[in-house]
């Protein structure tokens, strides 16, 4: 089966909100496959926006399309606290990729044996993402919306999963929201919410040093 | 089927099964040490058999309802509803798997009972044990049917409402079916009272899935001819409970 580009087109005009509109888009926005960073400040619409995208919130205004197999991670997921990461891992992740989910897990020095519930935020994101990464389809295309991903999670896990996402960026599509800690940040390709305006910015040598500026 | 292993597992882990499987199959026994039973040995039988069932009604009604609440609610509230509606997984899916999970922890407890009952309390004449065993078949059946809808409703409405009323919501409509709809008979022919008439006829009438007196006295099985007409009945109840409880399933929070 020939593998399938994800994408994510917004239409212009598309009016994300919880029935009052937060934001809309001017013009079509057109993502392909690789990393795309969503911006904004506290309240302005990041989390609507992907809720919206993966259709767990119903727009207030105008359309979009999804190609690709689509998961979203919320910013405030949470398994049971009894289980372990390892029970986790094999309960979600298909049998012949929980072995592989296991060696990431010791990679980001993640004990899979310890209930969820002791475990520190940083290492519940890092189980948040070994489970989505795992459960990316690898014969089709793949959207994953990530809701702050890098909340609480330390810069060697970050470099990690980074690597992850560009060796896998020709299948995977990820809209990552962030609030980036330092300026050099690179972010070739950024959805950007201002206001009420929803736009996509790019540049290779774009970096949050000067999105920051636009925000502010 | 993630969800289903993924509560599965979860249900294994927490480990207060093994609290219902010891209420069900050891303290029956126990409570028979303390019951009329040792004075009258002729009554030690019905006391384990009453006891055994009683024991798993208990469970199934404190720990499975409970427990499907819980599984409810947690699943709107932690963002896994959300998580597994984005990988096209749908509400209704969402409910059965998490159903599922639960029903099978459930399932095992009436059939530890019939088991007690027909291992340990079996009476001791060829022509009795014949009805015994098929009591105890029917009560089993009838039990597992009586209870797979309110697990469902119990995990339908929390998801909407939270695990409190979740859980009354199904424990107050199986201890009404079983012993507050006689009362409603009463008050329906003492009063003369429409509504109570009404109220009576549209009641689920669990009682009629409780052959504990029939077990107690050894009045032999449910009729045959009789045991598809209350299955059919129950059958009913099962499908307006479980179409209810898709309904009002939520498998996210609103915020």
């Amino acid at each position: 089966m020939k593998l399938q580009t994800p994408e994510l087109k917004l239409q212009a005009g598309l009016t994300i909100g919880y029935g009052k509109p937060i934001a809309s888009t001017a013009e079509d926005i057109v993502l392909g496959g690789g990393t795309h960073f969503l911006i904004a400040r506290n309240g302005r619409g990041k989390t609507t926006l992907l809720r919206t995208l993966s259709k767990t919130l119903k727009q207030v205004g105008g359309t979009f399309e999804a190609r690709g197999k689509t998961q979203y991670l919320p910013e405030d997921l949470r398994f049971d606290p009894e289980i372990t990461v390892a029970g986790i891992f094999r309960a979600l992740l298909p049998a012949a990729r929980v072995k592989d989910s296991i060696d990431l897990a010791a990679r980001l020095e993640l004990d899979v044996r310890k209930p969820y519930g002791k475990l520190s935020t940083g290492n519940r994101r890092k189980t948040h993402l070994i489970v989505a990464e795992h459960s990316v389809d690898p014969e089709s295309g793949n959207i994953l919306l990530l809701d702050e991903p890098f909340s609480g999670l330390d810069a060697y896990a970050r470099e990690i999963f980074e690597d992850i996402w560009r060796s896998s960026s020709d299948r995977v599509l990820r809209l990552v929201s962030c609030h980036p800690d330092y300026d050099s940040m690179g972010m070739p390709s950024a959805i950007v919410i201002q206001g009420s305006g929803i736009r996509h910015t790019t540049g290779s040598e774009q970096t949050w040093s000067e999105l920051k500026q636009q925000l502010n | 089927m993630r969800l289903f292993r993924l509560t599965a597992a979860t249900l294994f882990r927490r480990k207060t099964w093994v609290v219902c499987a010891f209420v069900v199959g050891v303290l029956p026994f126990i409570f028979t040490q303390i019951s009329s039973g040792t004075e009258n040995a002729a009554l030690w039988k019905p006391a384990l058999a009453q006891a055994t069932w009683a024991m798993a009604l208990l469970c199934s009604i404190f720990w499975g309802f409970f427990t499907a609440a819980k599984q409810g609610e947690s699943n709107a509230k932690s963002g896994l509803g959300e998580y597994f509606l984005t990988t096209g997984v749908s509400a209704g899916r969402q409910l059965f798997e998490m159903w599922a999970a639960i029903f099978s922890f459930l399932v095992p407890l009436p059939l530890i009972s019939a088991a007690i009952c027909v291992l340990a309390a079996s009476p001791s004449q060829a022509a009795e044990r014949t009805m015994w065993l098929a009591t105890n078949f029917q009560y089993a059946v009838l039990f597992l049917v009586v209870m797979a809808p309110l697990v469902a409703l119990a995990c339908a409405v929390a998801s909407r409402l939270g695990s409190i009323t979740g859980f009354l919501t199904s424990s107050g409509l199986a201890i009404y079916g079983l012993y507050g709809v006689g009362y409603l008979k009463l008050l329906g022919k003492t009063g003369d009272s429409a509504l109570a008439k009404w109220l009576w006829t549209s009641s689920p009438h669990y009682h009629f899935a409780d052959p504990t007196e029939r077990l107690r006295y050894k009045l032999g099985a449910i009729a045959w001819d009789k045991f598809p007409l209350l299955l059919a009945y129950f059958g009913g109840i099962l499908l307006v409970y479980a179409a209810l409880s898709r309904l009002l399933f939520r498998a996210r929070a609103t915020a």
